[in-house]
Formats: C-alpha cells, structure tokens, sequence
C-alpha cells in the first residue's frame, strides 16, 4: 500500500490545493523486505506471528499464493559489445537503455564496410553517413578520433569510400540521403514533422544512451569513434571480441527492478486514464459541482495491473514493447531447500531449445558468483543457473556525484579534447556506466584513488573501479544488477582481518557489516577481479595478491551447499544431487503444520545429518532437514538390488525409517448468488440412503478432523439453491424443496487409509465462505519408493527383507539399507565413501563431522587420515570395512564390509502415486477409444512401435485385437452399391443405406469406431471415402 | 510336503510351508552331518511365498526317512542346549549371588 | 628345504586331520584383505579321503557343549555357546528376533487428539513401546498364512486385540500400560511424556564366533607397539624371563575385530587372527517383559516345535504309501 501525496489545482480561480496522503494503489510487498512487517523480528516474534524464522522471504503473496519474480539474466545495457554474428561478420552493438527510451544500434563490418543498423531505418547506413550527419564533415577529423594508426586508416578507407560513393560531403546532404532511408510507419504523421525526422532519429534512437543536447553531437561522435575504434581493433586482434557469455557483461534483473518498470508504466497509465476522464467531465456544459481530480483517481489501475502481473507472470510494458512471461512462479514448497534455492534461481534471456553450447557452458568468471554445480538437467541445463552462497546483485546507485567525484580527481572532460588527444598515448578513457567521462592520464592511481574512497565508505561499496589495460579503459560502474561477493582485503599479500577481528566477531562485538565499514572487506563485481589477484586462503598469498576468499565453499549456491565433500565427487553427480535435493521429502518449514497447502510431502522422523557443512548450519538445513542417517551396508544381496535399487531392513521400517506424511488439501465454497440466495451446510442425515456415506461428518455437515475418510465418503453436506436467477424476497426463508444437493465427495485411491487432518474456514476474494479440508496419509516406504544420498546416487527399493536374514556385524549392527557396490566405480562419487568414514566416526565418537566444499585446508572438513583415527580409537577398522556375518547362516561372509551410516533422502516419487493398471474402464466420449493417462484409468498404450513390432513379427491377429476388439469395435452396415455407411433400422430388423434409400446391398462389418469418424469427417469435408467389400 | 517319484525313495524334495532360513538352515545341517546323506540343500523360491525347498539325495535310505532322522537329531539337540544353558544359568545365578554376598560386608 | 618327491614323501596319517586342516576347519581366518575359511564344513564325508569322520554324533555333542555365562541381570544376558554350529545358533537368533512373541499394542482407539503428533504416528510409537506382560500367558495367535482371514478391507485378524485382553490380565504390569492409556485421554502434554519414556530394549540379540589371536612370538618393541595399536586393548605385555618380554591376548573378548593389529607392513605375518567356528557369544538384551535367560529357552523350544510339527508331518507322509502322496500333488496341483 502506498500513500502518495498530491497537488489539486482548481480551475476558474487560481487556486491551488495540496491534498495529502492519496491512495494511488496498493502495492504487494515482498516478504521480509524493509517494508514487511517481518523485516527485523527476532525468532521469537516471528514465531508469535505464526511465520517460519528460518523461511527466507523474498517472495510475494498474491491473492493467497505465494510467487517468486525469479531474478532475470540480461545483456549489460548501454555498452558496447563486439561480436561476431552467424554470417561470421565483425558486430559492435550496443543496447541503449533510458528513462525515455530502449533503443539497440548495431554497427556491423560488411565486404570491409562499416555500417549501421537500426529499426528506423529501412536498411544499413554507411557510418560516414552518420558521421557526417552528426556534423563532423570532415573526414579527417573521423580518423583523428579513432586514432592515427595507419592500419585503422586502411579499415576505414572503404566506408570513406562508400560514402563519396553515396555523394554525400556536407551534414545538410547526409540528412537529405539518411531521409529518403527513414522507414515510414503509417501515413497519419503530419509533414511537417517529416522534415527532421532524421536529425530526431540520429538525436534520440541512435546510441540513446548517450545523451544529446542542443544538437550537440561531439560526445556522440566521440562514442561512435570508440566504438569504431574497438571494431577495427577486433579486426586486427581476435582476442578483442567481447564473450557475451562473460558474466561480466550480464545483468541480472532482480524483482525490485520488474516491479518499478511495471509500477511506472501502470502510474502513467493511470494519469492519462485520468486525464481522459476529467477531459470527458469537463466537456460535458451542465456541470453540478467543482471539479476535484482527487475523486477521479484510478485506484484499481495499479493494483490490479501488479497484482495480475504478478500472479500470471506475464510483464507487459507498452513503452518499452516489453511481452515476457513466466516471469514469476510458485514458490516450490516441496522442500525447505526447494524453497530457498527457488529463490537464489536465474532465468535465462533467450529461449530454452536453441541448441547452442556457448551459453550453456561453466564460465570461468562466474567463479565465486553463480553457483558451478546447481542446474537443471535437460533443455535447460546450463542456462538456468543459480546464485552462489556470497553473491550480492547491486541495485542503481546515483551517478551525480561520482561524476564530478571522477572530474575531480583528474579526469579530463571531453568536452576540451580534440579528436587528436583522445587517443593519445598513456591515456586512459574513463567510462562510466558506459559513457565515456573524459580521459585520465595516470589510470592506476585513479583506480586507486576510487577504491581508497570505497573502503573508507565515501562512494558506495558496490561502486567497481576496472583498468582494462588491453582498450586502455577505465570501467567504473555504478548501476544496478551486477554481480559482486565480499573479499578480503590483503595488502602486500597480507590479510587485513586479523585474529582479533575474528575474536571480536565470535564474541558478537563486531557484525559482517562492521568488517565492510572498517574496509577489511570489500565487494568485488566480475570486471573488477580481473584487477584483483585473488589467494584462496592466506597461506598461499604472495606479495603481489591483493585478496583472499573468504572461504571456498561459498562458491557452490545453496543447493550445492548440502553435499558433503562434493570436491571428491564426479562433477554431474552433484548437479544431480542439486535436482534432487529439491525433491526430498522432510520440512518445509518450522509453521508446516499451521499452513494450507494443497500437497505437502512430510517426513515423520526427519534427521540431521550426521556429516554436515557449514553451509548447512549457515541455511538452517539441520534445522529443516530432509532425509534421514541410514546405516548402509555397501554389498550385494539377493539379487532385487540391481540398477541401483536398494534393499531395505523391514525392522528399520517398521521403526520408522522413510516413513512420511502426504497432505493434500480440499476446497468448498460456499457460493452466494446474484438473487442473494447461497448454498447451505446441512446436519448429515444419520440414517437412510446417505448415511453412511455421511459416517465422517460431524453436527455441522462438515468431515471432522481425525475421521477415517474412504473413497466416496462425503466430505461436506452442502445444498445449492435450485433458483440462482430470479430474485427472491427472503433468500433466508427458502423452504428445503428449493435446494437441491450439491454435496461433495472424496476421490483417493482404494485401500490407502486416509485421515482429515485439518479444517479451514476462511472467506474467498468474494467474501463467500470457503472451507479447506486437509487430508493427511501416512505411507511407510514400500517396493519401487525413490530413496537418494546427497551425491546424485539415486534408486528405488528393490526388496524389503527381514531384519533376521539382514547381515549383522561383529557388534551386533544390522544395516538399515543396503547398497550395491555396483554404484561406485563407474559414478566416482567419493564423497559418499567419505561422508559413510565421517559418519562412522561422528556416531562413535559423539560429534558432528563436518564436510564442507574445499574445506581441509581450513579446517571446515575432516580429513581421511583424521577420521580414520577415530575409527580405529572406537574399534573400528580404518577402513571402515566391517567383519559381517550372513543373518541367514550365521557363518562370516567372506569379505569385510564397508558399513556405515549415509544421510539419506526420500524423494517424492512414490509408487502409491505411480501405479496404473486398468482391465475395461472409461472411453473417450468422440473416439470410443480407452482414455488416456493415470488420472483419468486410462488404458495401456500400444503405441507405433510396438505395432511395427508385431507388424514385423506378423502377428496380426494380435494387431488386430490390441487395435479393434480391445479399443473402439464399432459395427457399420455397408451399402456394397455405393460403398457409403448407412444405418440398422431397428423396427424392419434390417440394415438401410441413407443414400440409396434401400437396404439390399447392405453388409454388416466391424471397424474400429475412429475409422467411423474420419470417413464422416472426412464427408463433411467433401471427400467421400467409397467401402469396397470383397469377400473374405 | 513331499516331491519324489515312486520309483527312487532315495531323492526327494521336501516343501515345508511357513518356514524360512531358520528351520531349512538348521535341517541342512543336520542332514549333512548324516552320514546317508550324498547330498541336501534348501531354496526359497520366492521371497513373497513363506515356503522352503529341502532336497535330499542318500545313499539309499529313503529320503524321508532321513530327514524325519535329522529333524528329531535337532530336537534332540534343541532339548541339550535348553538343558545345558538352564543349567549354566542356574551355576551363574549361585555364583552372582555368592559374589554378591561377598561385596555386602 | 629340500625337494623330495611326492612319491617318496610320507602318507597323511589315516584317521586324522594334519594341524593346518584342523586349523582351517576350525577357525575362521581373517586375513587383512578378507575372511577365508568362512563357512563350516558340514558334510559328514568332507574328510573321507583322510580317514576321518565329520559326520555328527549326538553323544560327542552332548560331550562337547558347554554354555557359560558371563554376565546375567534383569535385562541383559551375556553367554558363550561352544561347540554348536553356526546354522544352530543361527538359527536361535533368528528365532530371538523374529519369532519369540512379545506384546505390542496393535489397535489404538483415539477418543480425542490435539497433540501435535498426527493419529498414525502416535499410534507408531504406542506400537513400538514394548509391553511388560508375559506372552506365554496368552492365547498366541498363529500367524501362519492359511490361517489368515479374507476380510473386505485388508488382511485383518478378527480376534481381539492384544490390549484389550492384557487390561483384564492381572500379570500385565500397569507400569507401560498407564502411560499408555493417559495418552489416550485427551492430555497433549502428557500423550507426548509417555512417548518421550524411552522402552530404548527391545529384544535384540547379536552374536559373534569367540575370537583367538595366536601370536607367533612378538617380542620386546614390537610387543609394546601391538599393545598401543590395538584401540581396544586386548593385548597385554608378559614378561617370559630374560629381559624379555612378549605380547599376549588378555582380553579376547574385546576384540571388535578392527583389524587394526595386523595393518601395515609385515603385522600379518607376526599376528594371526582367527576366529573359534563354533564358539558363539550371544548377548541378548530384553525389552523388559520376559528375563532374558527365559527368552532363550523359549526361542529353542520355538526351534523344537517347528522339529516336532514338521517330524509329524513327514511321519504321516511316511505312513501314507507312496502312490497318494502323489495323488495329493497332483490335486494340490489341479486346485493351484
């Protein structure tokens, strides 16, 4: 909600009224945001408010669902971009992005001519064309500003040539020539205006971002002529192409961004809607009252313009010919992971089946900043990606004041140089926010001017400074979606936290922001850490470096985050394991049981894992965790454990391993009508037809909480009113005979006991009554349930076998599950050897292992040797092997066996949910043919291969079976003469042809009743299929 | 149950129902000990059917002979080793109680 | 040593097994790679060629069995079995963990729920609190599978509850069974005490083959490193007169098996560790109804009513002639 204040002027006498605190519209907050009511409550508060301490906001609740605006990936804005395109052609674009206008001006190298593209204009533009129009005529004067070299004269020389070519010498012809190519859009603009079209053109679309004032072209052409500059310097040297996949080069666009496009848009809206209708008022002569624009504020534009936004994900912003969707999603709510990762996510600009490698490829720049391991398998592998532990997006800082902060410490303005000193030697340009600022002679102190001025937290701390040595360029950037992460400072490879520091920050004296204030710490974005020379720890700091990491593990993003040792897994298995961590059942949330969700997988003894990292302790996964320690046995065993499927203890079952809670959730409404009538709940009738179907109601006509519900149980006793048009006068008063059933009932699978859990009376957005009903089932794991370990090591129970015929170990442990070894070599997933040693020892020795990313050299995860050490003080074999003995014959196997405990997760891939067979059942009502699907008991498929299988066998009974009997049989009456369908009159017993209006040439035959409906299709469509029967 | 052919007494297989590892396991023991016994073994066909295969082969004995044999040397056996333990547990609660006395004063 | 032909080489003495076979027969062997010598050598014409006998005689067992008990309280018993088969002992603890019968609740009836623990998962843990009364004082339902009963919604037994039948049982202890029935009385706070009481014995027994580690004369240093290398002290030093000293298994029983005397170079050719085929210690730990000594001698007479009802069955097999027992199949078959 936002309250905006306002300025009325009354028209007549001048009198000007301010009307304050307006509402304009009603705004959706994101959650814990600074305007949130959640923002800065401790735990305790917010478990008062009923909300989730460790939930970590960033989502938005629409009209009761909760929608994440994911983080948007875009080309930078307003820079310059060299590339080469499909044609293999050289291309300088740039994308121009300002308050007024979104513009994209390509200059592309063709047949060693320079031209310009852009939308305005029917086709390319030589570039001395522009030049010219933009006033510098002289073509010497070009060349000067793009540098003397001799070798750029030379890739000039053609696009010089063009444009003699063209005969277009002075600034009055290239206007004239720039005219005649200006694309007309409709006819409806008037003449007048025609005349400058171009000039306009070439002022306002062309290179947008670099404003123009006055027709002061110079700083236009002096970024034309950097442009070119870097073009031809691209030709001469490959290495100067930019890499549009370098992160670098990308903004991401996060929700704050969306919303103030789609709120300016909307408010603009808004004021031209009340425009027109204070317009329309003050046309009208008979007017009663003063005119008081307050009362003709829209309120409803901007509310309802975010609030479907938001819900349907679809942006539509008309100025800027902006059509996205899918912008927002659901929240994912399977999983507390789910949750947190679904935040950290980043949408990908371009559209997911182009099959290109180039964008889909680990970058080496997004080292530190976007997660390595976390993305999706499949189409959008690669593209998709997700934010690492540290990364920070910067928002828009203000310019104003680091611009004169940049004239001030030296830069020279453009405006004093002449084409000549641009490029002079030892000078740098200085280009901020991809415009060109001036030029600096000394580039390295300036840099290290600005970054002495961010540490002391003069500029902002997301500001970056970058010396680009190769364009002999200074980058300095201020604008909002780069990715930057905190690094310590080192000076002379010397780190600048120090133990006190960190002393101070256990004890709880000094905060992270502290650190940051103090300039021990600063935020590095990508450009900026090609000037850095970053140690991983300060152990390994030279004089030279002037950073450390904070810590390595923050490299991986949140998902990535749960593995332990994921450095000694195969790469694949933990973006594996980072899918499926998603997908594992345990907590969503500390308030999962106050909340409504209409499907909620819960574990019913979740566990913290045994081997943890910090990034596990820093997300609160020990805290919501999903899975359980399972004592695993890694052998082979009877046989139902191939392809990775597991055998599970029927004990550990029975005790309460992987066993887990489905909710799922009902919905009535308790509808009004238009004459005022609405439904009603009745008392459930306790004896006659009904009354057992109505066994789990209570008193008020609703199932109550606990009771047994069954397939066809009725879950709410409502009755609608017959009359839901015609107005009644006592809509309270309606006799019983004026309503009509309207009850509704349970449709779950046979035999799985199924409980209400829950009841919910809550009003709907139409204010009628709406009741939730939650159904809760609890399953014990059975045959074919999915269970995973946290390094992508999938598979589904195999057999479940007595806990007496289950191997035991010396001291008596019997494994809960067991495992193929089959699973190791071939996926290399040493972790999980790892995670099983620390395990072991962990439960031995009382203490939680820790396994983070990285983390043996800094002490944040245990090493081999060390935990083996435990082992070996608690009894155990080094190598985690143990002495087993068969439970079947009592005698020892005869190998030790690697035994021990592996945090293991259950996916949702259940069978319960799987399952599918179906005998005779429903059709679908045009074909006849058997449905299709599990939701709907739809039939089996014997689909096009498996028909030519039979077709190559030859069994063609089969075929025929499979497709006619067993599908859509259908019996027609034949008319042998004109070979069309007729139909079997029932009263003379005898088959008649329609079109030859008798019945003696008529046969009977069986086909398949889709075949039916093409010929009758394929009749309406004026084609007459003609049966021609022979006999058999 | 019992599956052999009318002809050779000397080989049969034997279907126990309701009967795993246990009982089956214990019996091949015995068997083997039996020195009729040229060969026995047991299976358990299906692991969702609570049944077990013994198959014996003798020297010439008729099979089921052999097998009641080992079956009632496992009882026999079972009665020792109640026998024994009852009594060893007995020794030990004397014992424990003497030792007992001993700590009091 | 020098060459000598087989011809020439003496015979294996008849009627008795060279050192190194009667090793191997009865000891487990466990090597730093992997046991060997793992299985029993049942089959009473294993040593035939050599003139021995392996077959079974019911004297020489009886002879040879001893059970010795090491440690016995109310809830624990720790005994060794020596000279019984690993099947027979097996067989025992397969008996101790799945068939002697202890009580559980297996029907709950809520009157009313408000605890944060969902119906079915409060009726789990009620299902696995052990119940202290005495099986043996019931009428045992038999779960055998032509025993079970067809009904509409699943395999259910008609009979009455376990419950309902221990409440009117005077012997049934009210200790669990008071818990059990306030959590059923509408007390959140309290439902959730009784569930916290930690019934953490429930019957479960483990046994393992009695260990020997024989050593081949570790002296001096290398006796003092063995000490130390072992974690759970099972060595000790003796001195064997002048000056020297010599490592030797005191403590056999604690012995986990951790391998980690004989890691590393050359420790396996200085320590053997075997372990004793038929010597079994079994450690049984009661869930508190029955005292553990009981609970054994049930779980052999359990073996011996199987022994008994199955010798019933081959007799009257046996008694029947030959040609209907194979009509039987064939209708057995015919019903299948």
């Amino acid at each position: 909600m936002v309250s905006i204040e306002y300025t009325k002027g009354s028209h007549g006498d001048i009198t000007v009224a301010t009307k304050k605190d307006v509402i304009i519209g009603r705004l959706p907050i994101m959650l814990r945001s600074r305007c949130c009511v959640l923002n800065l409550r401790d735990e305790a508060e917010l478990a008062r408010l009923g909300e989730c301490p460790l939930d970590p906001g960033g989502y938005f609740v629409v009209k009761g669902t909760e929608k994440v605006i994911l983080i948007q990936e875009q080309l930078s804005k307003n820079r310059i971009i060299i590339d080469k395109d499909s044609k293999g052609h050289l291309i300088a674009s740039v994308t121009s992005s300002t308050d007024a206008i979104k513009s994209k001006t390509v200059f592309i190298l063709d047949k060693e001519k320079i031209r310009v593209v852009l939308n305005q204009f029917i086709k390319p533009i030589p570039i001395m064309v522009i030049m010219k129009a933009m006033g510098i005529e002289s073509d010497q004067e070009v060349v000067q500003m793009i540098g003397r070299d001799p070798r750029y004269g030379v890739l000039l020389l053609p696009s010089i040539q063009e444009c003699v070519e063209e005969n277009v010498y002075t600034q009055q012809q290239a206007l004239e020539y720039l005219e005649t190519k200006v694309k007309r859009f409709s006819f409806s603009y008037g003449s007048v205006e025609k005349e400058g079209r171009a000039l306009s053109i070439i002022r306002d679309v062309f290179l947008a971002n670099v404003l123009v004032r006055d027709l002061h072209f110079r700083p236009k052409c002096i970024y034309v002529a950097v442009i070119l500059r870097r073009m031809m310097e691209a030709v001469l040297n490959k290495d100067a192409i930019d890499d549009k996949d370098y992160v670098g080069n990308k903004r991401l666009e996060l929700s704050g961004q969306m919303i103030s496009l789609l709120f300016e848009d909307l408010f603009k809206t808004m004021n031209s809607e009340v425009k027109k209708s204070t317009d329309n008022l003050l046309e009208k002569s008979s007017r009663s009252s003063k005119l008081d624009i307050s009362q003709h504020l829209a309120r409803d534009i901007i509310t309802h313009g975010l609030e479907r936004a938001i819900s349907t994900g679809n942006w539509d912003v008309k100025r800027f010919k902006m059509h996205r969707k899918g912008m927002t999603q659901v929240v994912l709510r399977l999983s507390f992971i789910a949750t947190v990762g679904h935040m950290t996510r980043i949408l990908p600009q371009f559209e997911k089946s182009r099959k290109v490698s180039g964008p889909r490829a680990l970058q080496p720049s997004q080292w530190g900043m976007l997660c390595p391991c976390d993305t999706p398998e499949g189409e959008a592998c690669g593209l998709v990606k997700n934010l690492s532990l540290m990364t920070h997006v910067t928002t828009d800082d203000e310019e104003g004041p680091l611009i004169s902060l940049c004239h001030s410490l030296g830069v020279e303005d453009l405006e004093l140089l002449s084409g000549e000193e641009l490029h002079a030697p030892n000078s740098f340009l200085v280009m901020f926010n991809g415009l060109i600022l001036g030029k600096h002679r000394k580039p390295q102190h300036f840099a290290t001017a600005l970054r002495k001025l961010r540490r002391a937290g003069i500029i902002g701390e997301f500001v970056s400074v970058f010396v680009n040595e190769k364009q002999k360029c200074i980058y300095i950037a201020s604008d909002g979606g780069r990715v930057c992460r905190p690094l310590v400072i080192a000076d002379k490879g010397i780190s600048r936290v120090k133990e006190h520091h960190m002393k101070e920050l256990k004890v709880g004296i000094r905060t992270f922001n502290d650190f940051l204030r103090d300039g021990l710490i600063e935020y590095l974005d990508v450009n900026e850490q090609n000037n850095a020379l970053i140690a991983l720890y300060e152990g390994e700091a030279v004089p030279e470096t002037t950073h450390v990491e904070i810590e390595p593990f923050t490299i991986l993003g949140v998902c990535a985050g749960l593995i332990p040792f994921p450095h000694h897994n195969q790469s694949p298995r933990n973006t594996y394991q980072c899918a499926m961590g998603k997908q594992a059942m345990g907590n969503i949330a500390y308030n999962q049981l106050c909340r409504m969700d209409s499907l909620l997988y819960l574990l019913v003894y979740p566990q913290r894992p045994l081997l943890t990292t910090r990034t596990i302790e820093l997300v609160g996964y020990d805290k919501l965790g999903a899975g359980q320690n399972a004592t695993v046995a890694v052998m082979s065993y009877s046989g139902y454990d191939i392809e990775d499927a597991i055998v599970m203890n029927k004990s550990s079952l029975d005790r309460g391993f992987g066993r887990c809670i489905v909710t799922k959730k009902l919905t009535a409404i308790n509808q009004k009508y238009a004459n005022n009538t609405m439904d009603r709940i009745i008392r459930p009738q306790r004896v006659g037809r009904d009354a057992e179907r109505m066994q789990i109601l209570d008193d008020d006509g609703l199932a109550a909480p606990g009771e047994i519900i069954r397939p066809y149980d009725i879950y709410i006793n409502k009755q609608s009113p017959i009359n839901k048009e015609i107005s009644v006068h006592s809509p309270a008063g309606l006799p019983d005979s004026a309503y009509k059933s309207a009850i509704q009932t349970y449709k779950g699978p046979r035999g799985e006991t199924a409980v209400v859990d829950r009841v919910a009376l809550t009003s709907d957005k139409d204010n009628n009554l709406c009741i939730k009903f939650l159904i809760r089932h609890t399953r014990r794991p059975e045959l074919g349930d999915k269970f995973s370990s946290r390094h992508g090591q999938k598979g589904v129970c195999g057999t479940i076998i007595q806990q007496e015929d289950f191997p035991f170990s010396e001291r008596g442990i019997c494994p809960d599950l067991i495992m193929n070894p089959h699973g190791f070599p071939s996926r290399m997933t040493i972790g999980k050897m790892i995670e099983l040693l620390g395990g072991k020892a962990g439960v031995s020795c009382g203490r939680f292992h820790y396994g983070s990313a990285f983390g043996e050299p800094s002490g944040h995860a245990d090493r081999v040797e060390v935990i083996s050490e435990t082992l070996v003080k608690h009894g155990f074999s080094y190598s985690g092997k143990d002495f087993i003995y068969s439970g079947i014959t009592g005698s020892p196997l005869q190998a030790y066996i690697f035994m021990g405990p592996i945090y293991y997760q259950k996916l949702k891939h259940m069978v319960l949910d799987k399952m599918h067979a179906r005998a005779s059942g429903p059709r679908v009502m045009l074909t006849r043919q058997p449905t299709e699907g599990r939701s709907r008991d739809g039939g089996l498929r014997l689909g096009e291969m498996e028909r030519d299988c039979l077709i190559a066998y030859g069994a063609s009974m089969l075929i025929y079976e499979r497709l006619m009997v067993s599908s859509d049989p259908f019996e027609v009456q034949v008319c042998r003469a004109c070979g069309l369908l007729g139909y079997y009159n029932y009263k003379l017993k005898a088959g008649i042809c329609s079109t030859c209006k008798n019945g003696d040439n008529i046969s009977t035959m069986k086909l398949p009743y889709a075949c039916k409906l093409l010929f009758q299709e394929l009749q309406s469509m004026n084609i007459v299929p003609r049966l021609k029967l022979a006999e058999a | 149950m019992e599956h052999g052919s009318i002809k050779d007494s000397s080989s049969s297989t034997f279907s126990f129902a309701d009967e795993d590892h246990t009982l089956a396991n214990s019996v091949r023991f015995a068997l083997n000990q039996d020195p009729r016994v040229t060969f026995c073994g047991y299976s358990i066909p299906h692991p969702a059917d609570a049944l077990v295969n013994i198959r014996v082969q003798t020297t010439g004995a008729p099979a089921s002979e052999v097998l009641k044999d080992a079956v009632q040397d496992l009882m026999v056996m079972c009665q020792h080793v109640r026998d024994t333990f009852d009594k060893a547990v007995v020794d030990s609660k004397v014992s424990g109680s003497v030792k007992a006395m001993k700590i009091k004063p | 040593m020098p060459r000598v032909s087989a011809l020439e080489m003496d015979d294996v003495p008849m009627g008795q097994l060279p050192p190194h076979i009667q090793l191997q027969r009865t000891r487990v062997f466990c090597a730093s790679d992997a046991p060997t010598q793992t299985e029993n050598i049942q089959y009473s014409g294993a040593y035939a060629s050599m003139g021995v006998d392996n077959s079974f005689r019911l004297d020489d067992f009886v002879k040879n069995f001893r059970v010795e008990v090491a440690r016995l309280d109310e809830d624990d018993i720790e005994f060794d079995m020596i000279g019984i088969d690993a099947a027979l002992a097996n067989a025992f603890r397969r008996i101790l963990i799945a068939e002697v019968p202890t009580m559980a609740i297996e029907k709950v009836l809520f009157a009313n729920n408000t605890s944060v623990i969902p119906d079915e998962v409060l009726a789990h843990r009620l299902g696995l609190i052990p119940i202290k009364a005495d099986p043996r004082l019931f009428e045992y339902m038999s779960v055998k599978s032509d025993q079970l009963e067809w009904l509409p919604n699943g395999s259910e037994f008609q009979l009455v509850t376990d419950n309902s039948t221990s409440n009117s049982n005077s012997n049934s202890k009210p200790k669990t069974y008071t818990s059990f029935s306030r959590s059923q009385t509408s007390l959140p706070e309290f439902s959730e005490d009784s569930i916290a009481l930690k019934h953490n014995d429930i019957t479960i027994a483990k046994l393992g083959p009695g260990q020997v580690v024989l050593l081949e004369n570790v002296e001096d240093e290398k006796a003092e490193e063995l000490v130390k290398k072992c974690p759970v002290n099972v060595f000790d030093i003796e001195d064997i007169g002048e000056g020297k000293r010599r490592a030797t298994v005191a403590r056999p029983r604690a012995c986990t098996l951790c391998r980690e005397c004989i890691r590393g170079d050359d420790w396996e050719n200085r320590v053997a560790l075997r372990r004793v085929k038929n010597h079994f210690i079994f450690t049984i730990e009661s869930s508190g109804a029955l005292p553990p000594e009981v609970l054994f001698t049930e779980a052999v007479k359990v073996l011996e009513s199987k022994c008994e009802q199955h010798t019933s069955v081959i007799w009257t097999d046996l008694t029947e002639d030959n040609g209907s027992t194979e009509l039987k199949l064939v209708i057995a078959n015919q019903k299948a």
